[in-house]
């Protein structure tokens, strides 16, 4: 039997199709979401996948949601059969354990059809507000899973084309923000039916048996191209390891730890000596940490071609069920992504030595957050008030360059800082002073980037602070001879009789006229400090980047030109 | 005697004009090279291609890209920045977000002042534009005289709060006149009248640094077409499209920078009206880009604004999106299989066929090898094509990949149509409309070439082309009416507002744009102010642009009910859904004046589609194939004919493909129209 074959053009036209069906999907998502955090934040990720749950077409609105929407479609036919597709349904989960991330995340698929068989899926996942936690949004100190909020396994909430009421209600009584919580999920169903039109459009147009051959081609591709260039990586067992400072209830340093084995055109990840699970918040599930190590692959590897079915073949992820990176019941999950920041920037770190142009300094490393709340008396009716936001930092130099100074974190994607006119407007806040943080960047050849300072006054007669500031005890390390960064601080009242310093906090009283300085971290140096070249050392203490006391000391500069 | 009506439009090859003759009723069109170190030459040689004597010219309008040039080539002006004691590092911090999220070698684009240029001042507003610290004038003096004796060419000054309370920039504008009189001022305030310093400081930052040029440019450049003996006012294109006088230009010198394609967005605005067309779809694709525009019921889509090579712009722009790379993109391989684009041969080597060392197939090459272009008539017969290096080209590419030449060449243009296509669908989709409510105008020297092809992708019934394909832009700005906007930020909730805070906010910009029309010469007769408020649910970040039907209509007592429908509606339509009486709060006012300069309503032709025209018979590509296809040149085309395709019909700055099962008609505008042809 002559093997049958598709040509070169077909396939391309075919993959441009599924990158499109999956950037359609996104776009519906973002244009109908209720909250900021997907519409603005874009807490989100989109799949198009084929009835074998490979992927056909991904689009992510954050780094770290890279390929783990299959595994929700699995999982579910796993428990309930092939035979639990029917048309017009729509699923949800998101139990941490089976999706990887926290209980805010909600993954919604559902089965596509054509010619009365099963064709493939559609899924997103978005990050609801609140879903029930014990304090809104998600808490800093939770000690296990059902203080993280409901916990839900596959479950049908639309039937034949119609949404059900009884799970609708249910989700809905769970949230704190009921409404936009229902306008978020009705988006997520907008977003399953989008993909579903689409792959009916493809289908249509090309046909089954060509689609098939063209994404057995469109998988063999990318494969191809990703052995090739893991084949380019020299063969060995490259190892790093860092760890977060704690889990936000008193334990710590818990310690990631990163094998990177490379073999001929396999890469092996191996977190298997990372810590146990921890008591608080800071784990995660399996899929999770598969899907940042995807990240870090990627990130060395494949950085330009939008993921499909034939990625991360070569690449296999070794993870001990029990360890922070593969929690189990009771583990709390709220804050999956701090050690996964750590864990990208560690794989980074092992292929450096051999990868030294693709590999750059480590980078402040996690979200910073500062939540400040309490009730504003401004208006003509006090009202409560929640500011809440992750912070900028210093990013990792690279064999060409300075690090980025004042930069949002890998994790956090594409997110913006709130603009201080934004803030004093809203929030009863003074944000008096935003600027970067001389000498925390890590000096190098290259130099890090510099992380930053805000310092925020509280206009308020009280309010509470809350903080999630992270990597102290690894700041954001130099490579090839560059230097660490500053490590991040947090101050209340610097310089009065009752300064205090902090990382992390919940609830902690201030009164008005209470200052709190948050200072982000640097990233790290490339490369011999010594070997700066004069003019850049010159300018930095010029721009204020470095104070002119660490230009002598740590670059050796003269004080002339 | 003078009865001309000229517009010259900069482009990166060529500078286009187009001349309306208000005796004979008929248009001319011509060009000339643009000219990079002094763009006068190129603007004085087109105008010379279609008017011999400047005295003869009735109106006159100019799209000029001496602004976008000095910052895309970084030759502006040294700027010094004053900013809010505290918050100088707003500019580089540049609010923290990364664009592309797989790279950790990002980079942040690079502020036009370096930090070691940025000044604190001492003084501060608050959320409610109240002082609570007192500006350091000696700070503002100290810095002036720096400046100057440093030789800075312009001062942005940039102050928390500014939009609420100008006083403060005022005074620094004062001090700064005294210490340094001939150093250029621009004011956050009177650059962007909202919040968000990051953005505000940006665009105010941004005009300091074109502002000396352009007003150089202009003045150099009016003082000489006076010489040569033009007798009216110039006008300039803006980025808003609309157009103003030369002299309110150089005051506004931001708001030119993204003018060039704007003139094809409002060519389109005028066809729908002329044509009677309300969606369009406007493709204007040349060698090597690829620009997507719309018009949704008769009016640009017009956002408030823009990004400039990562660099954000507060002020009303036309969305411009480009997409890939159009006839520049390259074609390769990777993992074994075809790619095309996003990776471009750029203008220079460029294709293979342009003969300037480029040995990778472009989408041109491909169209080359296809027989779609007329090697010996592109740009007008301003270049020859090398047919031999795209076929080489192509051929090499082929033997990668186990493909003829012909079959290739058409894959490649398959592969960069079904892209393009998408790419499109996907900015319809985000707006929530339809592509096959629209028709598709194609222009630039490429679109016709690929226009019915991204129709029939997209299921968009017709395709136009309008006529003068190539000079398009000139032809939209001679259509384009004056227009001037004003907005501020005006920061409320409905439930509370204060409608007569608002209705008194409107009516003292109308007042505004009426003074700014009367300088253009349009009385209250003629011309009109339209006035929006920028909305949105609480607690949203994006907002909607909403009408308000005049300035008064807040003092009326239905207004809160009726705006709170409006915005309703149209968030549903938009984005899908609304949220029918939740809490709505305002983020800014806005007001644009708008008044006609006499725009010309051409006349519609009677058919003449019994007449006789020259054709040919070539072999041109199709499906992989040659097939025998009838070659026509436009000029020779009445009004009124159908030719069925494959056809290719060919003019001096651009070739329209008829594919097979597609039919062409020519309108009564001189327009051709392409529509799948019923029978097939």
């Amino acid at each position: 039997m002559a093997t049958r074959t598709i040509d070169p053009i077909t396939t391309e036209i075919v993959r441009s199709a599924f990158t499109a069906a999956a950037d359609e999907m996104n776009a519906t998502l973002i244009r109908s979401a209720y909250t900021p955090i997907i519409y603005e934040m874009k807490d989100c990720s989109v799949a198009l996948l084929s009835a074998d749950h490979r992927v056909l077409g991904q689009s992510a609105g954050l780094p770290i949601f890279l390929g783990n929407l299959e595994v929700c479609t699995q999982l579910t036919e796993e428990r309930f059969g092939r035979d639990a597709w029917q048309p017009g349904d729509v699923w949800l989960m998101n139990d941490s354990y089976l999706t990887g991330t926290h209980l805010n995340d909600m993954t919604v698929f559902g089965p596509i059809f054509h010619a009365g068989e099963l064709a493939g899926f559609a899924a997103c996942r978005a990050h609801w507000l609140d879903v029930g936690a014990k304090d809104p949004g998600g808490a800093m100190d939770s000690t296990d899973i059902w203080q993280d909020g409901i916990r839900i396994a596959p479950i049908k909430v639309a039937e034949g084309g119609v949404q059900r009421d009884d799970v609708t209600q249910l989700l809905g009584l769970n949230s704190r923000f009921s409404y936009p919580a229902m306008g978020d999920l009705g988006a997520q169903i907008a977003c399953v039916r989008t993909g579903q039109s689409r792959l009916e459009a493809i289908i249509g147009r090309f046909g089954t048996e060509t689609l098939e051959l063209a994404r057995e081609e469109i998988f063999a591709q990318t494969e191809r191209f990703e052995r090739a260039a893991i084949a380019a990586i020299p063969d060995g067992t490259y190892q790093a390891e860092g760890c977060i400072d704690g889990d936000g209830v008193g334990s710590g340093p818990c310690w990631v730890r990163v094998r990177v084995v490379v073999d001929g055109e396999r890469m092996t990840i191996d977190l298997t000596d990372s810590d146990d699970m921890q008591r608080g918040p800071v784990n995660c599930g399996e899929a999770q940490a598969i899907s940042a190590c995807r990240v870090a692959y990627k990130l060395l590897v494949n950085p330009d071609n939008p993921p499909d079915g034939g990625a991360f073949r070569a690449l296999d992820v070794d993870v001990r069920p029990g360890s922070l990176l593969a929690a189990q019941e009771p583990a709390p999950c709220q804050w999956y992504f701090t050690p996964l920041g750590l864990l990208i920037d560690l794989v980074v770190k092992a292929l450096a030595e051999v990868m030294p142009e693709q590999a750059a300094g480590a980078s402040y490393g996690d979200s910073m957050v500062i939540a400040l709340s309490g009730m504003d008396q401004r208006g003509p009716a006090a009202a409560p008030w929640l500011l809440y936001e992750p912070t900028v930092g210093g990013w990792g130099a690279w064999d060409s360059s300075d690090g980025q100074d004042g930069l949002i974190n890998n994790v956090n994607g594409s997110l913006k800082d709130m603009a201080i006119e934004v803030l004093e407007t809203k929030y009863p806040v003074r944000l008096v002073h935003y600027g970067f943080r001389t000498d925390s960047g890590g000096p190098g050849r290259y130099r890090g980037g510099t992380g930053v300072i805000r310092r925020y006054v509280v206009e308020a007669d009280s309010a509470e602070l809350s903080l999630w500031f992270e990597r102290s005890v690894t700041p954001a390390w130099g490579l090839l001879g560059g230097a660490d960064a500053t490590p991040p601080d947090v101050i209340v009242n610097p310089g009065g009789d009752d300064e205090r310093h902090y990382l992390k906090a919940s609830r902690v009283p201030l009164k008005r006229g209470d200052v709190v300085q948050t200072m982000t971290g640097g990233g790290g140096g490339y490369g011999d400090p010594r070997e700066r070249e004069v003019e850049a050392v010159r300018l930095d203490v010029l721009d204020g980047y470095v104070s002119e006391a660490a230009a002598r000391e740590v670059y050796g500069w003269d004080g002339t030109t | 005697m003078s009865r001309y009506r000229v517009a010259m439009d900069i482009g990166g090859t060529f500078t286009d004009a187009v001349a309306y003759d208000e005796e004979t009723g008929t248009y001319v069109a011509g060009k000339s090279s643009t000219t990079p170190q002094d763009l006068t030459d190129g603007v004085f040689g087109a105008l010379g291609t279609v008017v011999d004597d400047p005295a003869d010219v009735s109106f006159s309008v100019h799209g000029t890209t001496q602004g976008l040039n000095a910052f895309l080539q970084r030759r502006g002006v040294r700027v010094v920045l004053l900013a809010t004691s505290g918050a100088g590092d707003v500019l580089h911090i540049a609010r923290g977000n990364r664009t592309r999220l797989y790279d950790i070698h990002f980079r942040k684009p690079t502020p036009l002042v370096p930090r070691r240029d940025i000044v604190e001042i001492e003084g501060r507003l608050n959320a409610a534009g109240e002082e609570i610290a007192a500006l350091d004038e000696a700070a503002i003096r100290a810095a002036a005289r720096r400046a100057r004796d440093e030789g800075a060419g312009g001062i942005a000054i940039a102050f928390l709060f500014a939009y609420l309370n100008p006083a403060h920039e005022l005074r620094a504008a004062e001090i700064v006149a005294e210490e340094a009189p001939d150093l250029a001022i621009s004011l956050s305030h009177q650059v962007a009248r909202e919040w968000r310093e990051y953005e505000r400081t940006s665009s105010t930052v941004l005009d300091a640094y074109v502002a000396p040029i352009v007003k150089r440019y202009l003045g150099r450049l009016t003082g000489e077409m006076a010489a040569r003996g033009l007798a009216v006012p110039m006008h300039v294109m803006q980025s808003n499209g609309g157009i103003v006088s030369a002299q309110a230009a150089a005051q506004q010198t931001l708001q030119t920078l993204l003018s060039g394609p704007v003139g094809g967005t409002m060519g389109g605005v005028a066809l729908s009206r002329i044509t009677g067309r309300p969606n369009l779809i406007c493709v204007d694709m040349g060698g090597t880009s690829f620009d997507v525009s719309l018009v949704v019921d008769g009016k640009p889509d017009v956002s408030t604004e823009a990004e400039l090579e990562g660099f954000p712009l507060l002020m009303p722009v036309v969305n411009i999106h480009t997409v890939g790379a159009g006839g520049g993109s390259l074609a390769y391989e990777e993992g074994g299989g075809l790619r095309v684009g996003p990776q471009s041969a750029g203008a220079d080597p460029g294709p293979a066929c342009y003969g300037r060392g480029g040995t990778e197939p472009t989408v041109t090459d491909a169209n080359v090898v296809l027989g779609r272009v007329d090697p010996s008539w592109f740009a007008g017969g301003q270049m020859t094509l090398d047919v031999d290096a795209a076929k080489a080209a192509v051929a090499g590419l082929g033997d990668t990949l186990g493909l003829g030449t012909l079959e290739l060449a058409d894959g490649i243009c398959a592969v960069a149509n079904a892209k393009m296509a998408q790419a499109i669908r996907t900015l319809t989709v985000e707006k929530g409309i339809a592509p096959s409510d629209f028709a598709l105008v194609a222009f630039g020297g490429a679109g016709p070439m690929h226009a019915a092809f991204l129709a029939a992708e997209l299921e968009i019934p017709e395709t136009i082309v309008p006529r003068f394909p190539g000079a398009f832009s000139a032809w939209g700005m001679l259509e384009t009416e004056i227009r001037k906007d004003f907005a501020r930020s005006f920061v409320q909730t409905l439930p509370t507002l204060d409608s007569a805070g608002l209705a008194d906010a409107l009516e003292a910009q109308e007042a505004e744009a009426y003074a700014a029309l009367a300088d253009e010469g349009i009385d209250r007769a003629t011309g009109r102010v339209e006035h929006h408020v920028d909305l949105r649910y609480i607690g949203q970040e994006y907002t909607l642009t909403i009408p308000v039907l005049s300035a008064d209509e807040p003092r009326g007592d239905t207004f809160t009910a009726d705006l709170q429908a409006r915005f309703d509606t149209t968030h549903a339509a938009r984005f899908g859904h609304a949220n029918p009486g939740a809490p709505i709060e305002f983020v800014a006012a806005r007001s644009t004046g708008l008044g006609d300069k006499g725009r010309i309503e051409p006349t519609a032709l009677d058919s003449d589609a019994g007449a006789e025209y020259p054709t040919e018979r070539k072999e041109v590509v199709f499906g992989g194939a040659p097939v025998q296809a009838t070659i026509v040149r436009r000029d020779d085309l009445p009004v009124g004919v159908s030719i069925d395709g494959p056809a290719v019909v060919v003019e001096s700055t651009a070739t329209t493909v008829v594919p097979p099962g597609q039919r062409l008609t020519v309108d009564p505008f001189g327009a051709l129209v392409l529509q799948t042809d019923p029978r097939s």
